[in-house]
């Protein structure tokens, strides 16, 4: 049985390494900003810190490499694999699709074809499969090993609110290179809140999954749709006619973290009452 | 599960592990003919071809997993076990699965280094692996969703030779139904071809396709599940 003070322990040890790589974009900007090379290396070596930093915990802990959550566990968990597909979809479909219509611009979904938007959702969930791998590099880290080490220590709410916090953290310097190569300050740390605030709601679906599949795989392809679903519906705004002075006012900000948060919230009911159901059996 | 993980990781790291140097072959083929590096539609055709030939060798590679557990006595002891023969076809298909996705995303690692190195001498290569790469990546899945039930049912020598001439007949079938145009049958094949990849219907076409490489690879673990006890019977030793 692992007591609270080596899971607190190990938490440390993990947190350390993996905000020491986070650090690399900051102490590096210069190098990366003459070099490709430089640039690629380190992006690389951030993107993979949360497993590196796993990896490198478990093996100076002493703690070993079983129990990854490296199985797929697809047999009888498909439907969860499918959730981690949907949810995000339609979150941004309601991030994106409601403000527009509720603003009577529904001119601009000239792009939302039945033929646009099967082939797009039909290569995501193919290619979710094949290049979401890549995001095994962040799920390893966060729900793989932080919010397991975590969970003992601060329980389930504490775990999701301080875990997405710092996974939010971990982007900071992502956000806060737009200012240092001379952007505002303001726009940086609001791109960095914003983050940390869907991050930190979405972190508690992704824990769920984790959690109900005892698979990182589920929660790699929910990351894969979260960072992909954007994307897919710029594209299909694209493809539309939207006027060069676009603007859907402030209703389009305050759609930009509901379905997030209805999410939150949901998982967090279901988290919970997994977690009470767990100690009745126990 | 983990003990079937560890088998097949101790008897095929070295397979595995090589997707990695097969992705390298495209840049290798590349610094060979650097000399027309200045021109982006060689560099395209240079990549394209390196990519199908790391294509062909990872593929190879690929159906060399399957070798080894073609024997009586391990098709016996495995049923036996808890985890029963579905467990270790289950490993085998996962395993196969994530060699390819190991290639692929090799080859993706080594085309943005590559890019990033190539821009840092002042050579701006404009990165197109991955329009090429990615198709091919499921074609290679359904080329495995064929493959593996052979080689389980007959055997590797034997499932390799049956798979030649089912290949061999159903392409004498084909080329004689265009030939001769029986039915109309060139006519119909070449506008349905027309229809499916051009214009707006292309991607949707595509799209479907990759999905449905992902579900024959999946229906393709059915059938071998299906079928391996069969196999076993008949394997020589």
């Amino acid at each position: 049985m692992t007591t609270k003070k080596e899971n607190a322990k190990r938490l440390g040890i993990y947190l350390i390494i993996v905000f020491a790589f986070s650090m690399l974009l900051i102490i590096f900007r210069k190098p990366m900003s003459s070099s490709h090379t430089a640039e690629f290396i380190i992006s690389e070596l951030f993107c993979f810190s949360p497993a590196l930093a796993a990896l490198i915990t478990r093996k100076i802990t002493k703690e070993g490499f079983r129990d990854m959550k490296l199985h797929l566990h697809l047999g009888g968990n498909f439907r969860w694999y499918l959730l981690a597909f949907i949810l995000p979809l339609l979150c941004f479909a309601a991030t994106y699709l409601i403000p527009v219509i509720i603003g009577g611009h529904t001119d601009w979904l000239g792009g939302f074809t039945p033929d646009n938007v099967i082939s797009g959702i039909l290569t995501l969930a193919a290619l979710s499969f094949v290049q979401g791998v890549g995001l095994v590099g962040e799920e390893l880290g966060w729900r793989g090993y932080m919010n397991r080490k975590m969970e003992p220590l601060l329980g389930t709410f504490g775990t999701c609110l301080l875990g997405g916090i710092i996974w939010g953290l971990w982007h900071f310097p992502i956000d806060i290179s737009y200012y240092l190569e001379g952007g505002t300050l303001s726009y940086s740390l609001e791109t960095a809140f914003g983050r940390l605030a869907l991050l930190t709601c979405f972190g508690v679906f992704l824990m769920w999954l984790t959690k109900k599949t005892d698979s990182v795989f589920p929660a790699v392809i929910g990351h894969y749709m979260f960072n992909s679903s954007q994307s897919f519906f710029m594209m299909l705004f694209e493809k539309g006619s939207i006027p060069q002075n676009a603007d859907i006012e402030t209703s389009a900000d305050a759609f930009e973290y509901i379905p997030m948060v209805i999410t939150a919230a949901v998982f967090m009911i279901l988290l919970l009452r997994d977690k009470r159901g767990e100690n009745i059996t126990q | 599960m983990t003990g079937l993980v560890y088998k097949e990781w101790k008897q095929n790291r070295w397979f595995i592990l090589s997707m990695m140097i097969c992705s390298l072959i495209p840049f290798a083929a590349l610094l060979q003919n650097r000399e027309d590096m200045s021109a982006p539609e060689t560099v395209r055709t240079i990549c394209s071809m390196g990519t199908v030939i790391a294509f062909l060798f990872a593929g190879g590679l690929q159906t060399m997993v399957l070798r080894g557990d073609d024997r009586k006595i391990w098709g016996c002891w495995i049923t036996s076990t808890p985890e029963g023969y579905r467990g270790f076809l289950r490993v085998k298909y996962e395993m196969v699965f994530a060699m390819a996705v190991l290639f692929l995303t090799s080859l993706s690692f080594f085309d943005r280094l590559f890019c990033a190195v190539m821009a840092d001498r002042g050579v701006c290569i404009v990165s197109s692996i991955a329009d090429i790469a990615m198709p091919l990546v499921f074609i290679q899945l359904l080329l495995r969703a064929i493959d593996i039930p052979f080689t389980l049912r007959y055997g590797n020598k034997k499932g390799s030779l049956i798979k030649l001439i089912y290949s061999v007949a159903a392409v004498l079938i084909i080329s004689v139904l265009i030939l001769t145009n029986f039915c109309n049958f060139s006519v119909v094949v070449f506008n349905m071809g027309k229809k499916l990849f051009s214009g707006k219907a292309g991607s949707l076409s595509v799209s479907v396709m990759m999905i449905l490489s992902l579900a024959a690879y999946y229906l393709s673990y059915r059938i071998s599940c299906r079928i391996y006890l069969k196999g076993v019977e008949q394997y020589d030793h």
